[in-house]
């Protein structure tokens, strides 16, 4: 369902991607667990859309270019870039509204 | 999680319905220190054990669930969701608790509720602590071991009611103060970041400021009950009454864990209330 990536691949994913979300999560944390159900549901209805995670903890350089601060934020990616950002929860329709105004 | 493993064992068949992800408050809880068989263990961990335990007795779980409907009138309780509807003859509600917010609320983004998910981001710097129970202290401590310089706690009432040995385990490390019979009654922010807390002295309205760089909020929880207010008995506070058998006030529902009204609420005692809401469930079923 996610493509893991690190700090070595993650920029060339996201210049790779169409239409993608990436989360930025730690381990043990439950939003980001939270969330990452969250985007399994979203992408049930929308699978044209890369799911793709980055583990902060490991990667906490590539979090701070990407301008992420805390976990769990939510990237989306259009057009091989990463449009918009978002830290905290979203349902699934707040994550619907928050991709299409991005 | 419980009752949904006992149904399972009684060959029930069950599925289990989750607004959010599974396991509830415990996901938020560092250390679990009193669960017998674990010396110490983080909560999410224990309840992803719990949960592969659920998934390998084969039980559906619906997470992200929305409960869009519910009818626990008839002999059929009919429960429909955001993805599908379902007729069932008996019914566990075992929603627990959520975190009390902030009243008023304020608006900031450096406002939490979950030191595990949000504590990270303050390492070297000063945050306030709102709340003076064993939560409040427990996750304090958290805070400063992850690295936060400097911690004040706020507390309403005229002393904190955590157990004496977690006050004393915060307050010796010299880089928390406490202060009682205080209020937080404004923030201020530049840039959209957080720079000072007002705090006012309940008994004089005097007010000071406090440098701090984030705000966390452990005042308590409140009954995840809304979803059944018009369809069991709640006491005022919005807890379910239930009796020794878990049964409710509307036949074939039953309820288990933090959202019955009780005295004592653990992980034990609500794992204690799964088994015998289920155990009540299946006799409900089998007469």
């Amino acid at each position: 369902m996610f493509t893991q990536l690190t700090s070595g691949n993650c920029m060339a994913a996201i210049a790779d991607t169409e239409q993608g979300v990436l989360i930025g999560y730690k381990e043990l944390c439950p939003h980001c667990l939270n969330m990452e159900k969250m985007l399994v549901k979203y992408s049930k209805t929308h699978p044209d859309i890369s799911l793709f995670r980055l583990n902060i903890e490991e990667s906490p350089d590539t979090f701070k270019e990407l301008g992420g601060e805390r976990p769990p934020t939510i990237f989306v990616i259009k057009n091989n870039s990463v449009v918009a950002q978002k830290a905290g929860l979203m349902n699934p329709k707040e994550m619907k509204a928050f991709y299409q105004r991005s | 999680m419980t009752a949904a493993i006992y149904a399972a064992q009684a060959n029930i068949n069950t599925i289990l319905l989750e607004e959010s992800t599974t396991g509830g408050l415990v996901n938020s809880t560092n250390l679990v220190l009193n669960f017998p068989s674990k010396k110490a263990v983080n909560g999410m961990s224990l309840m992803a054990e719990v949960r592969e335990q659920v998934d390998a007795l084969n039980v559906p779980v619906e997470e992200i669930c929305e409960i869009e409907h519910l009818d626990l009138t008839g002999g059929v309780k009919i429960i429909e969701t955001d993805e599908a509807v379902y007729e069932v003859r008996a019914v566990i509600l075992a929603t627990g608790r959520k975190p009390i917010e902030l009243d008023p609320p304020m608006d900031c983004d450096q406002i939490h509720y979950c030191s595990i998910c949000d504590g990270g981001v303050y390492e070297g710097k000063r945050v306030v602590v709102v709340g003076g129970g064993n939560s409040a202290f427990d996750e304090s401590i958290y805070l400063l071991n992850i690295g936060i310089r400097h911690i004040t706690m706020l507390e309403i009432m005229d002393d904190f009611i955590a157990a004496k040995t977690s006050q004393d385990n915060l307050f010796s490390t010299g880089k928390a103060v406490g202060k009682t019979g205080v209020k937080l009654a404004g923030i201020h922010q530049e840039d959209g970041r957080l720079k000072f807390v007002v705090v006012e002295h309940c008994k004089t309205g005097e007010k000071e400021q406090i440098d701090a760089d984030g705000i966390f909020v452990f005042i308590g929880q409140k009954p995840s009950s809304r979803l059944f207010a018009n369809h069991v008995n709640l006491d005022p506070q919005g807890y379910i009454l239930a009796d020794a058998d878990m049964k409710t006030s509307v036949k074939g529902v039953f309820s288990a864990g933090d959202i019955n009204q009780k005295t004592f609420r653990q992980i034990t005692t609500a794992m204690s209330d799964g088994t015998i809401a289920a155990l009540s469930a299946e006799r409900y079923l089998r007469i």
